[in-house]
């Protein structure tokens, strides 16, 4: 809460910055702010996914009003972080670091990103009015792109856990609405849906990212359970992380076979192909099962919360956020925060959203015309009441997501049990988080 | 003349080639050796400090880590025994007289799955392996196999693109090996029996061994190096069943950033590929008289 408030304070703090640029330039203009920039390149990375298309095919406006050129440098999620660290550990060309809300602890520790209000002091005349940083839906600024009390970047590509349902399945099974709650979706729906090839659900669970965000935690959180209690030792042999744990492993068998397998990908496209009837994916793939060309249900696709279990609905969080990079020279550092800050306004926001992003800016959901993204009132209801810490968002997370992917793909496979994979994933992580100097009071309690 | 060629001269023309070599093969294994004594996470290097041995003692107690090694060897022991029996059954077939052109195609032919990439190969198995839309299992009849989500399935299918892609290799080296027997030889051998096993076992084997330790040392260390291929195909899964050694260094070196550990883990294989290779020869490797 300490920190959240603090957050907050930082966060007026900005607002003061772009309150003090209103007042100072009157009749500011992208076009002007940019002039001294003009010619300059920013080197950035990009995702594989709707977001980046969008902000990409919304590119060549910014580029001709500013004179900037954006070099983008696309890869999929798993290696975008490789990447990026091995180009910041290297002092590279990246101008704009591309942060996953579970990397931002890494990222700022290790001084890769300059906080936002020291980019705003040091370039005063680049910042926009009309940023209106408290128009960012609290939570999502808050985890995505702020760290120990400081905001560092501005969310971007936006993700908030959602039931993607298939009407018409469910409505031929005799079901007018989704289910409300886990429980019901595994008892009831589940056996209901199953069967001929037809499967009631998928989970994707892959081994990397996916199998600890996507699917571990997923079934932690709604459960009671987490992965560290509050003297961050390991909490997964909680009475209540185990039935979160054991329950995905009574799922199971409503999803289809190999389901360790499954990616993002398959698992949209299973969707896509009416082969599985719900899934609890990302809002980010929206315009993916929305869209004709890449589903063949999109007539009958239907979104919802996540299921509620018996700590609440405690939806699935992530996202990412863009920061100026700390390698980059003077005129780049100020031409990287005319790009964020013109890809993450409020003025663009609406524009954003129709090509297939998902913004961070409460306005834009506020106005009307959005009958046709049906994600919209579950994903604000998502945001409300998400769990920053969703997964734990300090810089020891990319070692323990290992640690979590492995010994909880073997736990679907059936190779130990989820006691015994709780045993060895809380030994490991207690392990990393002692070398991390968490438990000798070398570095605070806090994520 | 001869053995009065000046110190000068030897070194003008060895030396480019060892700097050539320090440079790209030794100084890269003296950082590895250097890293692997130290505490050294890319995303922690304010905090790089000398841990002797460490980072050793904990890759030697890491149960993971010799799974994937016992994986690495189990990979080992089916691939090669099918490709050594395939690439000498072909090679037999080639070195059979006549039929000229259809040799030669062949073996143009089996220069194909050599040069494919390995990655290219991982992504033609991702499609081509698909449970759903797979031509495998359209051609088993419209099995619903699933062979990329289950551990054993997993681990066949590597067996199977290792074996489709160096079985060649085996073979051209075989191959050669078998063009090295005199031709009187042979023929004389022919006329004393009409066995092919006792022609294959006492006159061509001896010409065949300096190849197939080859092929041994080689494929060995390939195996041990196995990445690119799997990593497009299962990236180690599901689970571990496919996690082989180069894709645990991989792993914890790029993906936990744990540069320390994986050097010690990469030294370690290292010796292991240095000490095999060193047993094929001592045990196998013979010269023809």
């Amino acid at each position: 809460m300490k920190n959240l408030r603090n957050l907050y304070c930082s966060t007026a703090v900005a607002s003061l910055v772009a309150t003090g640029a209103v007042a100072g330039s009157h009749g500011w203009s992208l076009k002007d702010a940019a002039a001294p920039y003009a010619g300059t390149t920013i080197d950035v990375v990009f995702l594989l996914r709707p977001g980046y298309e969008a902000i990409e095919a919304m590119l060549p406006a910014f580029e001709e009003e500013t004179g900037i050129n954006v070099n983008i440098i696309k890869h999929p999620y798993e290696n975008a972080l490789g990447e990026q660290v091995r180009d910041f550990v290297a002092g590279g060309d990246l101008d704009i670091a591309l942060i996953d809300l579970v990397w931002i602890g890494n990222f700022a520790e290790n001084d890769w990103i300059l906080p936002l209000a020291e980019v705003q002091e040091k370039f005063p005349d680049i910042v926009d009015p009309n940023l209106d940083i408290d128009d960012f839906f609290p939570l999502v600024l808050n985890a995505f792109g702020g760290w120990n009390d400081t905001i560092y970047g501005l969310p971007f590509d936006n993700y908030s856990g959602l039931m993607f349902y298939n009407r018409c399945m469910l409505e031929e099974a005799g079901f007018d609405g989704p289910p409300a709650t886990w429980g019901e979706l595994k008892d009831v729906y589940g056996p209901a849906l199953t069967g001929d090839g037809k499967y009631a659900f998928a989970l994707q669970s892959k081994r990397n990212e996916t199998q600890s965000a996507d699917s571990f935690a997923r079934v932690l959180w709604p459960f009671g359970g987490s992965f560290l209690n509050d003297e961050f030792r390991s909490n997964l042999m909680s009475e209540e992380s185990q039935a979160g744990l054991k329950f995905r492993q009574d799922l199971m068998q409503y999803m289809p076979d190999g389901i360790v397998a499954y990616d993002h990908a398959e698992t949209v496209n299973a969707f896509a192909q009416g082969d599985v009837a719900m899934i609890t994916e990302w809002s980010a793939f929206y315009s993916t099962v929305v869209s004709p060309e890449t589903s063949t249900v999109a007539d009958c696709v239907e979104i919802a919360p996540e299921p509620m279990g018996p700590a609440g609905r405690k939806p699935a969080l992530g996202g990412f956020s863009l920061a100026v990079a700390s390698q980059a020279d003077e005129a780049e550092q100020a031409a990287a925060y005319l790009f964020i800050q013109w890809a993450t306004s409020k003025e663009n926001a609406r524009e954003y959203l129709e090509r297939g992003g998902v913004p961070a800016r409460q306005s834009v959901y506020m106005e009307d015309g959005l009958e046709d993204f049906k994600f919209v009132p579950a994903l604000v209801e998502s945001w409300q009441d998400g769990v920053p810490e969703f997964r734990p968002r300090f810089a020891e997370w990319p070692e323990i997501t290992e640690i979590v992917q492995e010994w909880g793909t073997k736990m679907m496979l059936g190779e130990v049990t989820t006691e015994e994979g709780a045993q060895e994933i809380g030994t490991r992580m207690e392990e990393v988080l002692e070398a991390a100097g968490y438990y000798s009071g070398d570095k605070p309690l806090a994520q | 003349m001869r053995g009065k060629v000046a110190r000068k001269t030897i070194f003008a023309f060895i030396g480019p080639a060892v700097i050539g070599l320090a440079a790209v093969g030794i100084a890269p294994l003296v950082y590895a050796l250097w890293t692997s004594l130290h505490f050294y996470n890319l995303t922690k290097l304010k905090r790089v400090e000398f841990i002797g041995l460490e980072n050793y003692w904990t890759v030697l107690t890491d149960e993971v880590f010799w799974q994937a090694m016992g994986r690495t060897f189990f990979l080992l022991g089916t691939a090669l025994p099918l490709q050594i029996a395939f690439g000498l059954g072909i090679a037999l077939v080639l070195h059979q007289p006549g039929l000229t052109l259809l040799k030669t195609l062949a073996r143009l032919s089996l220069v194909l799955p050599m040069a494919t990439t390995y990655a290219v190969v991982g992504l033609l198995g991702q499609v081509m392996f698909n449970q759903k839309f797979g031509v495998v299992n359209q051609l088993l009849g419209g099995a619903d196999i699933n062979w990329i989500g289950d551990p054993t399935n997993a681990f066949a299918m590597i067996i199977f693109w290792d074996v489709w892609q160096w079985t060649p290799f085996v073979a051209l080296v075989l191959l050669a090996g078998l063009t090295m027997v005199p031709g009187e030889v042979e023929e004389a051998a022919r006329l004393e029996t009409k066995s092919k096993w006792t022609v294959l076992r006492y006159v061509q084997l001896p010409f065949l061994l300096p190849g197939l330790v080859a092929v041994l040392i080689l494929r060995t260390a390939d195996t041990l190096k196995l990445f690119d291929m799997v990593f497009t195909l299962t990236r180690g899964g599901p689970g571990s069943s496919t996690e082989f050694i180069s894709l645990m260094i991989q792993r914890v070196g790029f993906r936990g950033f744990d540069q320390g550990l994986a050097s010690a883990q990469a030294i370690i294989l290292l010796i292991i590929t240095i000490v095999l290779a060193q047993i094929y020869i001592r045990v196998f490797y013979k010269e023809v008289n």
